[in-house]
């Protein structure tokens, strides 16, 4: 267990030429593309660090755009929401007043034609119960009706209380005819008649006029200057066009 | 030849040529045989390195190797890591290398040559104070042998050369007594026992590999930061030698 100088010696020059070998062909180049790489990914991880903070930068940017895009959005959407509903009452409004003006319409041409009618019906139904009753007249009693209304207009001059005479006087004297208007021809011998009562009951001097008139309903008037005496079958038809009206409304009234 | 003959414990006993003065033993020989292979393979592996973020295994291996004793000299040393790198580094591959091929048939560790240590801590001893000396200058360096007082000089002197002694003596010791016991166990029992003492003797290698190392950093540290620290011994040092 000695010391070979000799070796000693060598082994000192051995690991000092080692250390020299290795340094130049490990330590220097391997330290350096250590620290090379250890750069390089330090740059790479600020390069990194960098695109991050430019992703993180646009995303709020992006992100700060999306909500005002949606604060727009959201705005216009309830822009158009109140717009079409203003819209969507005024269509309703002009509907509503079309529908109304339609009705209203309907409703005029609906009465106008149910007037129309009614009076077709009034008419014709003057007329019928005219002819009606005078054949009944004339089938059971003998009677002619034109005859008979003359009569009974007779009766009512020769009947007519001294106030309503006063009337007729105090007109007749302003000047104004007496005029007879009846639904048919008054005979002659029937006209000299009613003459004679007028002059005698009524007016002596006053002149007097018959007329004859289309409307059935009218049957006779006896009027001078405002005052009148009159009898007609209107009455009646009123009746009969009541009821008539009052059937055809119920009649509708269950078909709706 | 038989070179680990119970007689022969030391490759310095396996003269392979004498001429005089010159005697060419196994210790020199398979000095240079590591020596070369450390050279070839740095050079083999420093021929490409890459310095991208994909590396060769190879590099990986000495990457790691390297920046496992640069931060450990860092550690210690806290500052001039590079300076101190290639020496400590040198000594660390060629113990590590000289004892982890003792499991070949035939190799003789040169670690376990009491020439080859010496050598190595006379390189030691002599570091220290150079390293010493170029950090701090000779006169700061020299009072600290008289710190805290005078007294301790021969204390200092006598500690310097005694732990250059211990450095030697340990790693010889330790390779030398394991190279004995192997050949004993083989002349004993020749099947299985030789084997565990084998991979013991692996991890003693490396274990030693890094105390001879970590040692040297720790005399060169306390040596070189005498200035800063002056008052209080070096943390490391108490560590090293808990180590020893």
């Amino acid at each position: 267990m000695h010391i070979d100088w000799f070796v000693f010696l060598c082994q000192i020059v051995n690991l000092l030429l080692l250390l020299w070998l290795l340094k130049k062909f490990l330590y220097g180049r391997i330290i350096q593309a250590m620290d090379a790489r250890e750069a390089k990914i330090a740059a790479t991880f600020e390069e990194a660090e960098k695109a991050r903070e430019a992703a993180r930068a646009a995303e709020d940017q992006y992100g700060e755009r999306l909500r005002r895009l949606e604060a727009e959005y959201e705005a216009m959407m309830n822009r158009a929401r109140e717009e079409a509903e203003i819209r969507r009452k005024e269509m309703l409004d002009l509907a509503r007043a079309e529908v109304d003006k339609l009705q209203a319409r309907w409703i005029e041409t609906i009465r106008s034609e149910r007037d129309a009618f009614l009076q077709e019906l009034r008419r014709m139904a003057g007329t019928q119960i005219y002819a009606i009753t005078r054949r009944v007249l004339k089938d059971l009693a003998d009677v002619d009706l034109e005859k008979r209304i003359v009569e009974i207009l007779m009766e009512r001059i020769e009947t007519m209380d001294e106030a309503e005479r006063r009337k007729f006087r105090d007109s007749i004297a302003e000047g104004g005819p007496v005029i007879v208007q009846s639904a048919f021809d008054i005979p002659p011998d029937e006209q000299r008649k009613l003459d004679e009562a007028i002059h005698r009951h009524i007016a002596g001097g006053a002149e007097v006029v018959f007329e004859r008139t289309d409307d059935v309903m009218t049957g006779y008037e006896l009027k001078s200057d405002g005052h009148k005496i009159a009898w007609s079958i209107k009455d009646y038809v009123d009746s009969l066009e009541e009821k008539f009206y009052h059937a055809l409304y119920e009649e509708a009234q269950e078909k709706r | 030849m038989e070179i680990v003959a119970i007689d022969q414990i030391s490759p310095d006993q396996v003269i392979l040529f004498a001429w005089g003065f010159v005697r060419i033993n196994a210790t020199l020989v398979y000095t240079w045989l590591i020596m070369g292979l450390l050279v070839i393979g740095s050079i083999a592996i420093t021929g490409n390195l890459s310095t991208e973020r994909t590396l060769s295994r190879w590099q990986n291996l000495l990457e790691v190797i390297v920046g496992t004793i640069r931060s450990e000299i860092r550690e210690i040393a806290h500052e001039g890591t590079d300076t101190y790198f290639p020496f400590i580094a040198t000594l660390f591959l060629f113990i590590l290398f000289s004892n982890l091929f003792t499991f070949i048939p035939g190799y003789v560790a040169p670690t376990s040559s009491l020439t080859t240590t010496a050598a190595m801590a006379i390189m030691v001893f002599i570091a220290v104070p150079m390293y010493g000396i170029a950090k701090n200058g000779i006169l700061e360096y020299l009072k600290e042998y008289f710190r805290p007082t005078f007294i301790f000089f021969p204390f200092h002197v006598m500690g310097e050369f005694s732990r250059t002694l211990a450095l030697a003596v340990r790693l010889f010791g330790n390779l030398m007594s394991h190279e004995k016991v192997i050949a004993i166990l083989l002349a004993v029992t020749p099947l299985f026992f030789p084997v565990v003492m084998q991979a013991l003797g692996l991890l003693i290698g490396i274990i030693q590999a890094y105390i001879f190392a970590i040692l040297a950093m720790v005399y060169i540290a306390s040596a070189t930061q005498t200035h800063e620290e002056a008052g209080h011994k070096p943390k490391k040092d108490t560590e090293a030698v808990k180590i020893q």
